[in-house]
C-alpha cells in the first residue's frame, strides 16, 4: 500500500516534470519563433534609424551590438553590480536608447556626468563656499552672491 | 600638532589661489537675450508642479516635474528605477532623455542659450537644465527645471532640489550652466514641439522616440515635425514607417512614394516596394525596387533582397 502510494508519487512527479518540460519547450519555441518573425520583419523594411544613420555617417554603426558587448564583459558586469543596476532593468534601459546613444554610452559610461550633489571634502567645502559668495558657483543655498 | 595647523592653512591658500584663477578665467558669460520690441521681460509658469528633493534624486525629480507639467502625471519615485544609477548617486544625461521617452514623451535637447530658455517659457514649456553647481575639477552635477525669468531683475526662476521657487541671478546661472556645456531639454507629449529646437536635434529625438513608442504616437509626432520641416527626408521616412507599423498601408505607401520622388531615397523605394508587394501589386513593386536599386549605395544588398522576394512571388513554383 505504502509502496503503491510512493510509486504514484514518483509517477506523478514524472508526469509533472514531463508537463513542465513540454511547457518549457513550447515557451522556448514560441519565443524563438517570435524572435525570428521580428527579425525578418525588420529585415524587409529599412528602419528610420538606419535612414538617419546613413544620412549622418553614410555607413551603419551597430551601437547596440557594441554596447551589448561592452555590458557583457565580466569587469563591466561587476561594475554594474557595484553601481546597483539590476541586469534586467539594464536591458530595458538599453533597449530605450537609439543606436547612436548606445554607441556613445558604450564610450562614456564612466565619463558622462551623473547628477546629484556629491559629498564635498573639507578643501572643496572651503573653495566652494568662497566661490559661492563670489557668485561663481551655487552649492550652498544659504550663500548670497555679491556683485 | 604643527601639521594640524598647517593643513587648514594650506587649504585656505589653495582656496584663495583657485578663486583668483577662477575670477580671471570666468569671463565667458551667457549671451544676453535678444529682445524684440514689445517682448515680455517677465514670465513664470507658476503652476509647474514641485517635487522636493534633498538627496541625490534631482534627476528623477526634475524629470517628474517636467513631465507632470505637460500632463504626463508621474512621481520621482516611479522614475528612480528607470533613470537612477545608485553607485554614481545620480542620473546620466542620456537616461534623462530615454526616461522621458519611456513615459511616452518626446524629449528634445534645445540650444544652450538664454534666448532659447525664454522662448520655451513663453511657449509654456518648463526646461530641464543640467548645472554643475561646483567646479569643473570638483563637480557637483545637478538637474533643475527652469520655470520663469525676470529680465529686469536679471533673474531665472527654478524648481531646484529642495527649493520650490529658487531665484538665481542670470550671472550665477550662466556659470553653473556653462560647466555642463549649456545642456538643456524640453519633454512634451507627441505632436508638440519645443519652440527653440533645431532641426537635427528634433530629428534625432523623434527617431529615438519611434523606437519604443506606439506607432500611432510616432505618427502624431512625425506629422507635427514635418509641418515645421517639410523637406526633411528622415522625418518623412519615419512617418512612413510609423504608418506602416500602425497598419495603415495605403497612407504609408503614399508617404514613401512622395519621399522616393522628392528625395530620391533608395530606402523609400525599398519600403514602398515592400508595401506594394504585401498589397499584391507585384508589377508596381518590381518597378519601385528597380528604381531604388539604381540609387541604392549602401542599401544595395537590401534592394537586391527585395527584388528577389518580388521575383519569388511573381513566379510561384519555379
Amino acid at each position: 500500500m505504502r509502496r503503491g502510494v510512493f510509486c504514484f508519487l514518483i509517477l506523478h512527479e514524472e508526469h509533472i516534470m514531463k508537463r513542465f518540460q513540454r511547457t518549457l519547450a513550447l515557451v522556448v519555441c514560441c519565443s524563438m519563433l517570435n524572435l525570428s518573425l521580428l527579425q525578418s520583419a525588420h529585415a524587409v523594411m529599412v528602419s528610420t534609424e538606419e535612414v538617419a544613420r546613413l544620412a549622418v555617417t553614410g555607413a551603419p554603426d551597430p551601437g547596440h551590438a557594441r554596447l551589448a558587448a561592452v555590458l557583457a564583459r565580466d569587469n563591466v558586469r561587476s561594475e554594474m553590480e557595484r553601481l546597483g543596476i539590476d541586469p534586467a532593468s539594464a536591458q530595458e534601459r538599453v533597449a530605450a536608447l537609439t543606436d547612436e546613444e548606445a554607441a556613445s554610452l558604450a564610450d562614456q559610461i564612466d565619463k558622462a556626468p551623473a547628477g546629484g550633489i556629491i559629498g564635498a571634502i573639507l578643501l572643496v567645502f572651503f573653495v566652494l563656499l568662497v566661490t559661492d559668495i563670489l557668485g561663481l558657483t551655487k552649492v550652498f543655498p544659504f550663500t548670497r552672491s555679491v556683485r | 600638532m604643527l601639521a594640524m595647523l598647517i593643513r587648514p592653512l594650506r587649504a585656505l591658500w589653495l582656496a584663495l589661489l583657485v578663486t583668483l584663477l577662477l575670477a580671471a578665467c570666468a569671463s565667458t558669460p551667457l549671451q544676453p537675450v535678444a529682445l524684440t520690441p514689445g517682448a515680455s521681460t517677465r514670465a513664470e509658469l507658476a503652476d509647474t508642479p514641485f517635487f522636493p528633493d534633498d538627496s541625490h534624486f534631482c534627476g528623477p525629480a526634475a524629470l517628474a516635474t517636467s513631465l507632470s507639467a505637460v500632463g504626463l502625471a508621474i512621481t520621482p519615485a516611479q522614475l528612480v528605477g528607470q533613470v537612477f544609477l545608485p553607485g554614481r548617486e545620480g542620473t546620466l544625461q542620456i537616461e534623462m532623455l530615454s526616461g522621458a521617452r519611456r513615459q511616452g514623451a518626446v524629449a528634445m535637447v534645445i540650444p544652450g542659450t538664454l534666448t532659447a530658455l525664454k522662448q520655451e517659457i513663453d511657449a509654456g514649456h518648463p526646461v530641464v537644465v543640467l548645472q554643475n553647481l561646483g567646479l569643473s575639477w570638483a563637480p557637483s552635477w545637478h538637474y533643475a527645471v527652469v520655470v520663469g525669468y525676470d529680465l529686469e531683475r536679471e533673474l531665472l526662476l527654478l524648481r531646484s532640489g529642495p527649493m520650490r521657487r529658487q531665484e538665481m541671478t542670470l550671472r550665477t546661472f550662466g556659470h553653473t550652466w556653462q560647466r555642463s556645456q549649456y545642456w538643456a531639454f524640453v519633454a512634451l507629449p507627441p505632436g508638440r514641439l519645443p519652440a527653440s529646437v533645431a532641426e537635427p536635434d528634433a530629428t534625432r529625438a523623434l527617431v529615438a522616440f519611434e523606437r519604443n513608442a506606439k506607432p500611432a504616437a510616432a505618427v502624431t509626432a512625425y506629422r507635427a515635425a514635418l509641418q515645421r520641416w517639410p523637406h526633411n527626408a528622415t522625418l518623412a521616412m519615419g512617418l512612413g514607417n510609423a504608418l506602416y507599423g500602425a497598419g495603415d498601408l495605403p497612407a504609408a505607401a503614399q508617404v514613401f512614394r512622395d519621399a522616393a520622388v522628392t528625395h530620391r531615397l533608395a530606402a523609400a523605394y525599398n519600403n514602398l516596394a515592400r508595401i506594394l508587394l504585401q498589397q499584391g501589386h507585384v508589377a508596381e513593386a518590381r518597378q519601385a525596387a528597380a528604381r531604388g536599386l539604381v540609387l541604392a549605395g549602401p542599401l544595395h544588398a537590401t534592394l537586391l533582397d527585395t527584388l528577389r522576394d518580388i521575383e519569388a512571388i511573381s513566379q510561384p513554383g519555379s
